[in-house]
């Protein structure tokens, strides 16, 4: 028996271990070297590339906080989308709720490149929503939106809402009905309902989607990479062009070490915010 | 809770607009693609002429047969290794299950900027960097992870005992396979093979990292294309991605139902 389960797990396990494991560990070690000029690298053991970057106020500001930045704003915006959509789609029923259901996951299937293609069709300069504001003399000269820090947080925004809407539903559709409706019984507003209901009870499913989308934003390069400009430089787009375009491998090695290490950090001092707001409902509900 | 008070309303009109902000861009782009006048809305009429200059673009017909090739291969190389990840979880019980779960999820936990990145610098060691072997490499990787959480739980309700029969009447181990497990685990098994092949179909940022000049896939292609050519060839093709891409969506919903599958 054991021989069986070791030869049936080794393909994938061999795979994973060879070229996600060792890899990732390598990154690690890479970090630490010293890059060449049309060369691989020198093996070496610097912090220098730590230091270029956490050295660097203007690496700290323009790259780090503003990647930060750029992730919670998305983050919020897909938020303040999503949730309310999660609500109605727990109340719908049947064909109807499938048809919603399909309409937001969709975009997480169509590739990137084709969405992007829509994006740009509508917001470039002489785009449609440029055309139609000139028009109606909303303002006079087309604004800048693709290519531009606002192409980014659209992008991102449209690429987390459904995962946001996916946790939130998951929560939602888990709470008993009957709260709800002792709530009203007891003379509550639907809104108060909500309020002191239903909201603490979505915690947890805001908290899953807060964690992979504010992630996947943190790490985005694709997308300020298609729509960004020159000065929109996320710490993911610095790692794709200091390895693709300038070589440096022990940079971007180190930028991705600094990169996730931040990101853990933010996660757990969310963590932390969730903890604390649900054990207070908890004890206020007691 | 269901009575159509005024919550709800406002509820279902920002969610139709938000639905509509979902789909505007593809709407848009389906429209431009068979609109005979370049990127006046709305149309004039109808035409494929922008569909037929994509199709017969030389570049995009070599794209598309990189993309074929590198998605069918990736498919069937995952979906591979996955059945055989997934058979060893639910005939047996062995120490370290729940971690060797965890490592065959990892794809779908890292970040796709620090996977791709680790690849390249992977490969840049043995003197690849990016190449066709990374590429088909890191794109089997990333479909790995859908392909087993679907696979497994197709397999969650077999009957394990079927198995034993058919093994104590005679059969081999892999006669015991085609003819007792895949026909349980069909729906599953097409649920699988389709979305594999459309995520890797469609997928942009590990390509960009790893495929080499001349095996460029079809995203990727796209992508350079719209960059620096603004015309309604790259709506014809972005539209031809979407039809794909919707075809996909269906059969997937059919199988496994979208929700389960797309989730991170």
């Amino acid at each position: 028996m054991k021989s069986r389960v070791v030869s049936l797990l080794a393909p994938g396990v061999g795979l994973l271990v060879v070229f996600v494991v060792l890899p990732l560990l390598w990154v690690v070690r890479a970090s630490f070297n010293r890059a060449v000029d049309g060369a691989y690298m020198v093996s070496a053991f610097t912090f220098e590339n730590y230091v270029r970057f956490l050295g660097s106020p203007w690496y700290l500001v323009n790259t780090l906080w503003f990647s930060v930045r750029i992730a919670i704003v998305a983050t919020v915006v897909a938020v303040l989308l999503g949730y309310p959509v999660a609500l109605y789609i727990a109340r719908t029923r049947g064909l109807q709720k499938s048809v919603l259901m399909t309409m937001v996951l969709s975009p997480l299937l169509i590739g990137l490149v084709t969405l992007v293609y829509g994006w740009i069709v509508i917001f470039r300069g002489g785009g449609l929503l440029n055309s139609l504001m000139i028009a109606m003399h909303v303002y006079d000269e087309p604004i800048r939106y693709m290519w531009d820090l606002k192409g980014v947080v659209i992008l991102l925004v449209y690429i987390g809402m459904p995962y946001i809407v996916l946790s939130l539903l998951d929560s939602i559709e888990r709470i008993n009905p009957a709260l709800v409706e002792a709530a009203r019984n007891v003379g509550a507003s639907p809104w108060k309902a909500f309020w002191k209901v239903t909201f603490p009870l979505t915690m947890p499913g805001l908290h899953a989607g807060l964690v992979i989308v504010f992630s996947l934003n943190f790490a985005a390069f694709a997308i300020p990479l298609m729509v960004g400009a020159n000065d929109t430089q996320m710490i993911g787009l610095v790692i794709y062009r200091e390895a693709l375009l300038n070589n440096d491998l022990p940079f971007a090695s180190a930028l991705s070490v600094i990169m996730v290490a931040a990101n853990a950090l933010i996660l757990t001092g969310m963590g932390f915010v969730f903890g604390k707001l649900i054990l207070k409902r908890l004890e206020a509900t007691r | 809770m269901m009575r159509n008070d005024f919550g709800t309303w406002g509820l279902r009109l920002f969610t139709y607009l938000a639905m509509t902000f979902l789909f505007f861009p593809i709407f848009i782009t389906l429209l431009v693609s068979v609109n005979p006048s370049e990127f006046i809305l709305p149309p004039t009429g109808f035409t494929l002429e922008w569909f037929r200059a994509a199709w017969t673009s030389d570049t995009f017909v070599r794209a598309m047969g990189v993309s074929l090739l590198l998605g069918l291969t990736a498919t069937i190389v995952a979906n591979g290794i996955a059945l055989l990840t997934v058979l060893a979880f639910v005939r047996y019980d062995f120490p370290g299950k729940a971690s060797i779960n965890l490592l065959v999820m990892s794809p779908l936990l890292i970040p796709t900027t620090i996977f791709s990145l680790a690849l390249y610098v992977f490969f840049a060691r043995i003197g690849f960097g990016a190449g066709v072997l990374p590429l088909v490499i890191g794109h089997t990787l990333h479909v790995l992870p859908f392909a087993v959480r679907i696979l497994m739980a197709s397999m969650q309700n077999f009957d394990l005992s079927l198995e034993e029969a058919a093994r104590n009447v005679g059969a081999g181990p892999f006669r015991t396979l085609r003819s007792i497990t895949l026909p349980v685990i069909r729906t599953g098994l097409v649920s699988s093979l389709v979305l594999c092949f459309v995520l890797s179909w469609n997928d942009f940022p590990i390509s960009v990292f790893l495929a080499p000049p001349g095996w460029l896939p079809l995203p990727v292609e796209l992508f350079s294309y719209i960059k620096f050519q603004y015309d309604a060839v790259g709506a014809a093709l972005a539209s031809s991605l979407i039809i794909i891409s919707a075809l996909a969506i269906v059969i997937i919903d059919r199988t496994s139902g979208l929700r389960q599958v797309v989730q991170r």
